[in-house]
């Protein structure tokens, strides 16, 4: 039931009918301005600047106080200095708001007597009067489907990626930020996007309720510093209920140990803040991710492959080197590569040239063409002790013409398993790369990175397995 | 003596720590098997403990105010028989009268001796963002040098005990090594969700020390306890 309410809760700032901007402005490089804007450009609800100083702002009409305007608000935006927000916030609780962002800093922050109390002073407002808060401190939301854009960074400084499946909840601003920047240099889809900054009042867990929930949310990623005291056993229940229906991939910030606290014991001597996170990590069913680079790679297997069954995996190249490396990288890993069983060797060697390896992994050599793969795969991936397959279609090759790409979506579909590539090379490996993610079939630069994103999706497959839950 | 009961006395005597009696005691009652022990006032009383749990035994100091008691001359290990208990007794008395004078003494814990086995440590602290956390890890160099142990939040199950075994990175000495047999782990299981469910329920406890417990094919006895509360 809980979950319902949250739900309702915080449906207001994802998807609000109506929006004022506290602190709207045309001044160039204003935090107001940039809001504004972003709500202009792309918001399809109703927009009420509000700020003393004008009467109108970039066209539209501007109102002195949030009480003035006639309209139901369904969500304020708060971007003014922070000892003039409690004030307004008693005005958004007269004017009966609910949801309100509040996007200035010069709270707990600072680490200042005065920033305390004023952060002590907006809690109260918004508990007494029953209003939910992201921030402060924050960027707030981006919103790919609504328009809710409180990211007060302008478009030429930070590109807004395409929609996609991947939302996303970050304790810091400017990285989730920085990562928008660089999901749409590369092209990758978010749904909404979440910076909470000091989490007064929605968190982590608030948040992984909604996108629980969320249609347009095939997968979560979380950076997180840390949780608020006490929330951390309500995380672990919420996560592993999520994870039973989508995958959270979550990167862990500060990973030192707290080496001031009194060793009171020996065990409180040896449990650092990581690795208390760490069990949390493991019990609540989260993909950690130990790298930025493995944020994108365990989002981007995790989001387009089935459930793994087993750990049994088939690599199939025309690199011999890479195939060594994958066999070590996989095994390191803590894959089983079966040696290619008595009945499926025979028929290889039968089908395929006499100087091609059915050994697992299975090189069909720098003379193969796209037939080769193909015939190989259909006899692979039909198989009950073949869990995943990786393929490595190296386009230098020149017998590579392109239809295995073609294939491998296809047989994706047909036979519902992992079907993961490497592909390393220039721009003919990028635009192979590119047809091959933009149907769903995940392309790894390094056969290092396949691996760990591999397990990832292994260790995610065994806990939904484990845990009754299906994909 | 009930757990409650322990708790409460110490925190109405103001004392932080657990007295390694009252530490053996409320693990025991949370299902942990213990070294047996027991409090003797005097050495004859010492001597008919011993008697009763049987030799070899140890005798230790237990007094609020000696938190090293080797250093004051206040254990004494490998008793064999009646008169070396007796001789031991008298002994530590006398050294803690001459290197603490000062220290109240509540008595002498009479404990039998755990013959050698693989030595593991399970703890337990209350952590302010998840509440109670339990840890298990090897003995000695494994924990001190090489800090090899696990975690998990609590409450936890039977198969997490069993996986915070697995995780540690020397888990293959739990085998057996050497041609020793595999350590009883379900009695080591046992211990950790003792500890588990001993925070829980004691909001005072802050944190737990079992080390060393000693595991055998068979078994697996908790040595030395340490539980340090919270003071209001």
């Amino acid at each position: 039931m809980v979950c319902f309410l949250n739900r309702g809760d915080l449906d207001k700032f994802f998807n609000p009918r109506s929006v004022a901007i506290i602190g709207a402005t045309h001044k160039e490089g204003k935090v107001g301005r940039v809001i504004l804007e972003n709500f202009i450009k792309r918001f399809k609800g109703r927009i009420y600047p509000v700020n003393p100083k004008y009467g109108e702002v970039l066209g539209l009409k501007c109102y002195r106080n949030v009480k003035e305007i006639e309209d139901e608000i369904d969500l304020a935006v708060i971007a003014i200095p922070a000892p003039a927000v409690p004030q307004v916030m008693k005005d958004l609780a007269e004017k009966g708001v609910k949801a309100v962002i509040i996007i200035s800093g010069g709270f707990r922050e600072t680490g200042t007597e005065e920033g305390r109390r004023l952060e002590e002073e907006i809690g109260r407002i918004a508990r007494e009067n029953n209003i939910r808060v992201i921030g402060p401190n924050c960027l707030g939301i981006y919103d790919n489907w609504t328009g809710v854009d409180t990211f007060f960074l302008p478009d030429e400084k930070m590109k807004r990626p395409p929609r996609g499946e991947i939302s996303f909840i970050s304790q810091s601003g400017a990285f989730a930020s920085a990562l928008l920047d660089w999901m749409a240099l590369h092209n990758i889809g978010i749904s909404r996007a979440v910076s909470y900054g000091n989490k007064i009042d929605v968190d982590d867990v608030d948040l992984l309720e909604y996108f629980a929930e969320d249609e347009k949310t095939g997968i979560i990623i979380m950076y997180l510093e840390g949780l608020r005291e006490g929330r951390g056993r309500e995380f672990i229940e919420v996560a592993r209920r999520v994870s039973m229906r989508k995958p959270i991939v979550i990167y862990k910030a500060g990973k030192t140990s707290r080496g001031g606290m009194a060793a009171a014991s020996h065990t409180a001597a040896l449990a650092g803040n990581y690795a208390i996170y760490r069990a949390a990590i493991k019990q609540a069913g989260l993909i950690e991710a130990m790298s930025f680079d493995e944020i994108m790679d365990l989002a981007k297997i995790l989001l387009t492959q089935p459930l793994m069954k087993g750990n049994n995996v088939y690599v199939v190249t025309d690199a011999g080197g890479v195939g060594v490396m994958l066999t070590d990288a996989l095994t390191m890993q803590g894959f089983n590569m079966p040696r290619t069983p008595p009945e499926l060797r025979e028929e290889l060697k039968r089908i395929l040239p006499p100087h091609c390896i059915v050994e697992n992994p299975i090189d069909l050599t720098g003379d193969t063409d796209d037939e080769r793969y193909i015939m190989v795969l259909e006899r692979l991936l039909p198989r009950d002790d073949v869990h995943a397959v990786v393929v490595v279609a190296l386009p230098q090759v020149p017998g590579i013409k392109g239809s295995i790409i073609d294939y491998l979506v296809e047989a994706k579909e047909k036979y519902g398993k992992p079907i993961i590539t490497i592909m390393i090379g220039s721009e003919e490996a990028e635009k192979f790369k590119s047809k091959l993610e933009d149907n769903g079939i995940p392309a790894f630069e390094s056969p290092e990175r396949a691996a760990v994103a591999l397990r990832a999706l292994y260790e995610y497959s065994m806990f939904r397995i484990r845990h009754g839950g299906e994909k | 003596m009930d757990p409650r009961e322990i708790v409460g006395k110490a925190l109405e005597e103001g004392r932080r720590k657990l007295l390694e009696h009252e530490a053996l005691e409320i693990v025991k009652a949370y299902g942990a098997p213990i070294a047996e022990a027991k409090l003797a006032k005097d050495p004859e009383e010492a001597v008919k403990i011993a008697d009763e749990i049987g030799y070899p035994v140890v005798l230790k100091i237990v007094s609020p105010d000696i938190s090293h008691k080797s250093d004051v001359g206040g254990v004494i290990v490998g008793l064999k028989n009646h008169s070396q208990v007796l001789e031991a007794a008298k002994k530590i008395f006398e050294n803690v009268r001459r290197n603490a004078p000062k220290a109240r003494i509540t008595g002498l814990l009479v404990q039998k001796m755990a013959p050698p086995g693989l030595e593991v440590i399970v703890g337990g602290l209350r952590d302010n963002v998840f509440g109670p956390v339990v840890m298990f890890g090897l003995g000695g160099i494994f924990v001190e040098v090489l800090k090899d142990v696990s975690f998990r939040i609590a409450p936890i199950t039977e198969e997490d005990a069993y996986e915070m075994m697995k995780e540690i990175k020397s888990a293959k000495l739990l085998e057996g090594y050497r041609g020793q047999p595999p350590v009883d782990k379900k009695s080591l299981a046992k211990i950790i969700i003792a500890v588990a469910k001993l925070l829980e329920e004691n909001e005072e406890v802050e944190s737990i020390d079992l080390n060393p417990i000693i595991a055998y094919p068979d078994s697996a006895v908790v040595v030395d306890a340490r539980v340090i509360l919270r003071l209001k």
